[in-house]
């Protein structure tokens, strides 16, 4: 089976998926899932061989010559589109079922399908028209499936701001891929290395991108989107289509030339994402919201790797850089994986108690213990803790930092910084999942709804374990990816950077297995105890009170309220307390709360002070047919005084 | 012939002020019949007997000086309003603003590059000078019929400037014209009507509500 055929293969599926959305639950489950692992299977040999696979058809499409390539890039996000996109569709079913929501679930089968066709689209896209178009068809799928649950008004909200951001976002390509087109003469696209005045484009790019990507001052949409849309669908916005942000990022940074301060603004943003990201998490009481601001975070830490390709491209290709964004590459693929696998484990959640806030939660590992293994296995592996997947891209972009910070230059200098903030992140990542592990899945309920949880179908569960499993086989042999990400990272430039395999990887995928292994030994042992030597539950220390109740545990704010504290600057939580200091204190009440300071701070007073400026403009329009002729007169007059003033006496 | 073209065309300029000046509807009304009737006999004046000019001059005397203020006169019994004038700009200022008109236009005109036969007449000036007095009554007044006396007005200034071409234009643009003219005066007159009785006014201000 070679390329040409598996890609044949999936679109015939994914468009008969399309048919079949509608009426046919089973069949479309089937052509979604075969389409995809033909389409895996079809990126997977492109990755391995190390070739392209081109399509050049004899037809046009909107004007323009149908050309189709995969390379090893392209492939590479191909990968995740298929595997988190079928894990999705599969979840999706039990999640989003047809007795749960009559009305909207084959809508959301068929919003499904056209979104999984316009991302590969893009991917395949050689074109600037045919790019565009798929672009734009999949926000538009995308914002179909954000709302899909559009009675609640909070969806309806979440959706407009993120269809206007995405717009904003398309209006700087179309003025990317216009100015391009106007300069080098036609809409194909390709490496054009040779014209250093496109240079300035990359600027267009990267808002453009970094808006979809969800780059930290652009990530404004972010938040509400993931956390509103279906938990399936959160997973494939959060998993897959901010990453094709970064595709578009790494696409047009590798085909055109781009500026000598790009590498380092892109770091730069990179390190702001991710520290900001970790710190806004830390700040929320919304599951779903948490975890679409580890999504700004772990953007951050994909974008320092590539901004460090880009660096390292004006020191002659070292190989630190090529080490840098091979990391960030894989670091695409992991966060796709945990990232869907913990918006699934959320979705379990939601699903039984019907509440994303984690103060309602608490104590449902004991009646959903799938969930709760599979989303602390998620957590261990986003908060980049070894032997799974999160440690390995995490580890190789430190690698690259390391090896430019020790290499004598004024990288050095820039390195050293990203990597201790980067190990922040890191930190404050693990601090976060403790209190969402510890909030939600430990203790006792705090709520009847936590109290009568129950486990998520086979379905469901059968999705996470795949991508939970995903997780832990990158983990356990990162030597047997390497050769992937390696030729995705060759193929961004090929030839101005070494890519080389770093000599301790082996080492660390046995170092993995040992771990691994020391782990399910020690586990083991500790359950066969407890099985030998029989269980009492007791009571943990309460303080000395007399009866302790399940609103007395640590609540979400409380957990992370001294690291709120110290990013309080910046994330200006608004707290409301009533407490009385008396010797016998009636009730008090306090609430904490933290507001999207970017929205609520710089975005809203500039839309205000637009709406006031159009209103005042509004005032022309009045209604009185008399000072419309007066306009009419006053127009004449004007254009005849131009045309007076332009003609030569 | 000249002569008498000119003294035509300026009392039609005349006319312009006096429907300017007008405090009342029918006087209004009056003005603009008048400046029609003399407007429609100028074609005869300017050009030798020919069966169609002929035409153009009868039907215009009949429709702009007997049909259409006879539809206007009617509508505003029909609707049975006020005959006091409701300006927006005052009778003063807009025969100021009307005689300003008069003279920039007589300005204006004589730095047109005109035909040699078209320079010594007051052709070109009457008709910008008429435009602007019509954009005068459409703006500064508020009374549904003295509006359409406004665009009367308008309209007899771009006859007056059509008259230049009167061998070019095809007779059937011109009955066109007339026909539109008089089709649109006659929907006005149900239009008022109907205002009057859905809003009880027919001041145009009070209708800004319909703006979106």
């Amino acid at each position: 089976m070679n390329t040409a055929l598996s890609i044949a293969v999936s679109a015939v599926f994914l468009v008969a998926s399309l048919i079949c959305a509608t009426w046919a639950r089973r069949a479309w489950c089937v052509t979604v899932v075969g389409g995809l692992f033909a389409q895996l299977l079809g990126a997977v040999l492109v990755l391995t061989s190390a070739g392209t696979w081109v399509f050049a058809g004899t037809g046009s499409f909107c004007g323009q010559r149908l050309v189709f390539e995969v390379d090893a890039l392209s492939a590479f996000f191909l990968v995740l589109v298929a595997v988190v996109g079928g894990v999705g569709a599969v979840y999706g079913s039990g999640y989003w079922s047809e007795s749960a929501h009559p009305r909207t679930a084959r809508l959301g089968r068929l919003w499904w399908s056209v979104l999984l066709l316009s991302l590969d689209l893009v991917l395949l896209a050689r074109d600037g028209v045919h790019f565009l178009l798929g672009w734009e068809v999949f926000t538009l799928a995308a914002f179909f499936l954000v709302t899909l649950d559009r009675q609640r008004s909070e969806v309806r909200r979440a959706g407009w701001l993120y269809l206007a951001a995405s717009h904003v976002a398309t209006l700087c390509l179309f003025a990317f891929f216009v100015l391009l087109s106007e300069r080098t003469g036609s809409w194909k696209l390709g490496p054009m290395l040779g014209h250093d005045e496109l240079a300035p484009l990359f600027w267009l790019a990267l808002i453009g991108f970094g808006l979809k990507a969800g780059v930290f001052p652009l990530h404004i949409w972010l938040p509400s989107a993931h956390a509103n849309a279906p938990s399936h669908v959160s997973a494939v916005l959060s998993g897959v289509t901010i990453k094709l942000g970064i595709y578009g990022l790494v696409r047009f940074t590798g085909w055109l030339p781009v500026p000598a301060s790009a590498g380092w603004v892109v770091v730069a943003l990179g390190v702001i994402s991710a520290v900001l990201g970790v710190a806004f998490a830390l700040g929320q009481h919304d599951l779903k919201r948490l975890l679409a601001y580890h999504s700004v975070e772990n953007i951050g830490i994909i974008l320092i790797g590539v901004g460090f390709g880009l660096v390292a491209l004006g020191h002659g290709g070292a190989a630190w850089g090529g080490v840098a964004l091979a990391g960030g590459l894989l670091h695409v693929w992991n966060h796709g994986l945990f990232k869907a696998l913990l918006f699934l484990g959320a979705g379990s959640v939601l699903h039984a108690t019907g509440t994303r806030e984690m103060s309602r939660l608490g104590g449902l590992w004991r009646a959903m213990p799938w969930t709760a293994s599979l989303f602390a296995l998620g957590a261990a592996a986003i908060s980049g803790l070894p032997p799974l997947n999160g440690f390995v891209s995490e580890w190789l972009v430190f690698l690259g930092l390391f090896d430019a910070a020790g290499s004598r230059g004024p990288m050095a200098w820039g390195a050293m910084p990203a990597a201790i903030l980067l190990g922040v992140t890191g930190a404050l990542a693990l601090a976060c999942f403790v209190k969402v592990c510890g909030v939600v899945f430990l203790g006792a309920p705090r709520s009847p709804a936590a109290e009568h949880a129950h486990e998520c179908g086979p379905a469901m569960r059968g999705a996470m374990l795949v991508l939970a499993s995903a997780c832990a086989g990158i983990g356990l042999g990162p030597a047997l990816v390497w050769p992937a990400v390696a030729r995705a990272a060759d193929a961004w430039r090929p030839g101005e950077l070494v890519v080389a395999r770093p000599e301790s990887l082996t080492a660390l995928g046995a170092a993995h297995v040992v771990l691994a292994l020391l782990a399910g030994a020690a586990v083991w042992a500790l359950a066969r105890k407890a099985s030998r030597a029989g269980m009492v539950r007791a009571v943990t220390w309460d303080c000395g009170y007399v009866a302790p109740t399940a609103r007395m545990q640590y609540s979400a704010g409380s957990f992370a309220g001294i690291l709120t504290e110290w990013f309080g600057w910046i994330l200006r939580p608004a707290v409301h307390r009533e407490v009385d200091a008396g010797v016998l204190p009636r009730a008090g009440r306090h609430a904490s709360h933290t507001p999207e300071t970017v929205l609520d701070q710089v975005v809203e007073p500039a839309g205000r002070l637009v709406m006031r400026l159009s209103g005042a403009v509004r005032r022309l329009q009045h209604g009185r047919v008399q000072s419309y002729i007066l306009y009419l007169v006053a127009g004449i007059v004007a254009l005849v005084a131009v045309v007076a003033a332009g003609t030569p006496p | 012939m000249t002569a008498t073209l000119n003294v035509l065309v300026g009392l039609a300029m005349g006319l312009n002020l006096v429907a300017l000046g007008s405090s009342r509807l029918p006087g209004l009304i009056r003005a603009v019949a008048l400046q029609g009737a003399v407007l429609g006999v100028m074609p005869v004046l300017m050009h030798a007997m020919d069966w169609r000019v002929t035409l153009v001059a009868i039907a215009t005397v009949a429709g702009k000086g007997l049909v259409i203020p006879t539809l206007l006169r009617r509508a505003m019994r029909a609707a049975n309003i006020e005959r006091e004038i409701d300006p927006f700009i005052g009778f003063v200022p807009s025969l100021l603003l009307g005689a300003g008109g008069t003279i920039a236009a007589v300005a204006l005109a004589q730095a047109l590059p005109l035909l040699p036969e078209h320079a010594g007449t007051l052709l070109v000036p009457g008709s910008l000078a008429s435009v602007l007095t019509g954009f005068v009554l459409l703006i500064g007044r508020t009374k549904a019929i003295s509006q359409v006396c406004g665009y009367l007005i308008l309209e007899n200034g771009i006859f007056l400037f059509g008259l230049l071409l009167i061998h070019a234009t095809p007779l059937l643009v011109e009955a066109g014209i007339l026909l539109d003219l008089t089709v649109g005066v006659f929907v006005i007159g149900i239009i008022v009507d109907r205002i009057q009785r859905a809003f009880d006014t027919l001041d145009t201000r009070k209708l800004t509500v319909l703006r979106e």
